[in-house]
């Protein structure tokens, strides 16, 4: 079953955000969005318009404006933070926050020994994706990361964790869910 | 026993030199999962049945009502479940306002763009031990009820506690809005209805 | 607005009071029409709701606000007296005469149309020094229905708004009494009637004079 994926963000044992990607770009501001269909309409020169537009879309996530995603980034750890603390005291020491759902989206959590933490949102249909992140953990983190000689023991703004074979690995991992 | 029984596969893979090529484990990722969803759902619980506990929380994120069912939560003192209350409305109204995904737009017949619904806020959290869900009504107040992993129809469950709720509550003339909540009425209603619940697991 | 609502056929229109040829006024009819008609308990909830904060303003004692629920609800029950016995058939419609189809009225009739069941219960006071003292039983008193009594307010019974219904239909019809209501209800867990409600009518001792005269003749 195909799962529309939004972003994935770890976060270290300093809670710092040490890597963030999105998969689907923010929504475009609708003022915007009206007078280009307009546009499109009165010209009849829509394909071309609406191509360039496209271009334009798909290319945003990968400059990911830096304000916005930095505030999410901080709101998501503040948010998974206090749940996970919620759950430790109400269903004991033993029991792990596993994910949340509002009407818009999904939020998947999974933390390992190490207190590195994964936050992946997805449609709020989703199933449980905690072996996914599980599976990011072992076979994406551990082994291009972890295992890179390249890479500092300390992910200290993100360092070593940008490499070529986890992007790419995370990358197909992902949108072969979707 | 997660983390035990995953372990020797991915020992395997590395084992087989694949790494080199970034293809090979992405699609042994995707045909594990499988696998993976059986082993999760047959991870034996200890169920203490149906719904363990309610709290309600006022819209300026003060807690006006808790009590627990059946001993599945940890107990808390007061305080705890004061703090609890704050910081549950403080993560609600953080989670309205993170919106990843895009809407779509929902066009309708005349040509005129519906107006999406507002955002909500967390509706249901899920941890090992137990589900959250919560209820937010018009008016800010929210109801959150802890259930185990396995409860269902809790929102049937839900509207049927906001029907108490409303009834033997805003409907008591001793009653002070946003107050603690102190309605042996509602006591009683609650916990019989909640009894029957339980019972019918 | 007047003038939208003006009969348009003014002529035909009979106006006023007039009373029709089947002999029924307005007041033989409920206002409700349809036999199943229902109020609105809500709306009759929250009503109330505001009457009993309202009346508990202010307040020096319990007694207080209890008097002040008896003083609302005591024109009801002179008003209800005079339409149930109008309603009734021709020739039933005496108003009632002795102390027990007094009570027997107000158990049957008046409840019935009130709360739309009888009251559940009828007894003489088994006190032999007090002859002048019977009580009307109510499991559920409609008017509690969604009520906690706060445990400092603990002997207040809202029903004694239908106390003084009560008191009105009494006085209506010549048997002037005090009448209270009390709980009498367990508030243990699993008992059936938590809010089970006695009406103590007692009889002012004129009354009893002229029933005592009346048994005798």
């Amino acid at each position: 079953m195909p799962v529309q994926v939004y972003s994935l963000y770890i976060f270290d044992r300093h809670t710092e955000c040490i890597y963030s990607k999105q998969w689907f770009e923010t929504p475009a501001p609708a003022p915007s969005a009206l007078p280009h269909d307009q546009h499109q309409q009165a010209n009849g020169n829509g394909p071309a318009m609406a191509t360039a537009g496209e271009q334009q879309q798909q290319q945003q996530p990968n400059k990911p404006r830096r304000n916005k995603g930095a505030d999410d980034a901080k709101l998501i750890f503040g948010t998974v933070f206090s749940l996970r603390n919620m759950v430790r005291k109400l269903g004991g020491d033993d029991d792990a926050f596993i994910s949340f759902r509002t009407s818009q989206y999904k939020l998947h959590y999974y933390e390992t020994p190490t207190n590195l933490r994964f936050a992946l949102l997805t449609e709020p249909g989703a199933l449980s994706m905690r072996n996914v992140l599980h599976q990011i953990y072992i076979n994406l983190w551990v082994e291009y990361v972890v295992k890179n000689p390249l890479s500092p023991v300390e992910h200290k703004g993100g360092e070593g964790v940008r490499n070529e074979m986890f992007e790419l690995g995370l990358d197909k991992f992902i949108r072969g869910l979707m | 026993m997660y983390y035990a029984q995953v372990r020797p596969q991915s020992v395997l893979e590395t084992g087989c030199g694949e790494t080199s090529d970034a293809h090979c484990p992405a699609q042994q990722l995707n045909s594990s999962i499988q696998l993976e969803a059986d082993i999760s759902t047959q991870n034996p619980v200890e169920q203490i049945l149906g719904i363990l506990a309610l709290i309600v929380i006022n819209k300026a994120g003060g807690l006006i009502y808790n009590r627990t069912f059946g001993d599945g939560l940890n107990q808390l003192n007061t305080n705890d479940y004061l703090v609890l209350a704050g910081t549950f409305h403080g993560v609600h109204a953080i989670t309205t306002r993170l919106n990843p995904g895009h809407q779509p737009q929902q066009i309708t017949a005349g040509g005129i763009p519906s107006r999406p619904d507002p955002p909500s806020g967390l509706e249901v959290m899920e941890s090992e031990n137990f589900r959250l869900q919560c209820f937010n009504t018009l008016t800010g107040t929210k109801f959150l009820l802890f259930t185990d992993t396995l409860q269902a129809n809790v929102d049937v469950a839900m509207r049927k506690i906001y029907d108490l709720y409303a009834d033997f509550v805003t409907k008591n003339p001793f009653y002070q809005l946003e107050m603690p909540i102190r309605c042996d009425t509602f006591d009683r209603k609650l916990n019989s209805y909640i009894r029957e619940v339980n019972n019918a697991r | 607005m007047s003038n939208l609502q003006a009969p348009r056929g003014g002529a035909k229109e009979q106006s006023g009071l007039r009373y029709p040829a089947n002999g029924k006024t307005i007041y033989h009819r409920p206002l409700n029409r349809a036999k199943t008609a229902e109020l609105s308990g809500a709306s009759f909830a929250y009503l109330f709701s505001e009457m009993v904060s309202y009346a508990s303003k202010k307040i020096e004692s319990i007694q207080d606000l209890e008097k002040r629920l008896n003083v609302q609800g005591h024109p009801i029950g002179l008003k209800l007296l005079d339409l149930l016995l109008y309603r009734e058939p021709a020739r039933s419609q005496t108003r009632p005469l002795n102390i027990i189809t007094l009570l027997h009225f107000i158990k049957i009739n008046v409840w019935q149309h009130l709360f739309g069941q009888a009251a559940d219960g009828l007894e003489k006071s088994s006190d032999p020094s007090k002859p002048d003292e019977y009580m009307i039983i109510d499991n559920e008193p409609l008017v509690n229905r969604y009520i906690s009594v706060p445990r400092d307010m603990s002997q207040l019974n809202c029903a004694a708004y239908v106390a003084g219904i009560i008191e009105g239909v009494c006085d209506g019809a010549a048997f002037p009494a005090r009448v209270t209501a009390h709980s009498v209800g367990k508030q243990e867990e699993g008992e059936m009637w938590p809010g089970r409600t006695v009406f103590l009518v007692k009889f002012a001792p004129e009354v009893m004079e002229r029933e005592t005269f009346l048994g005798k003749g």
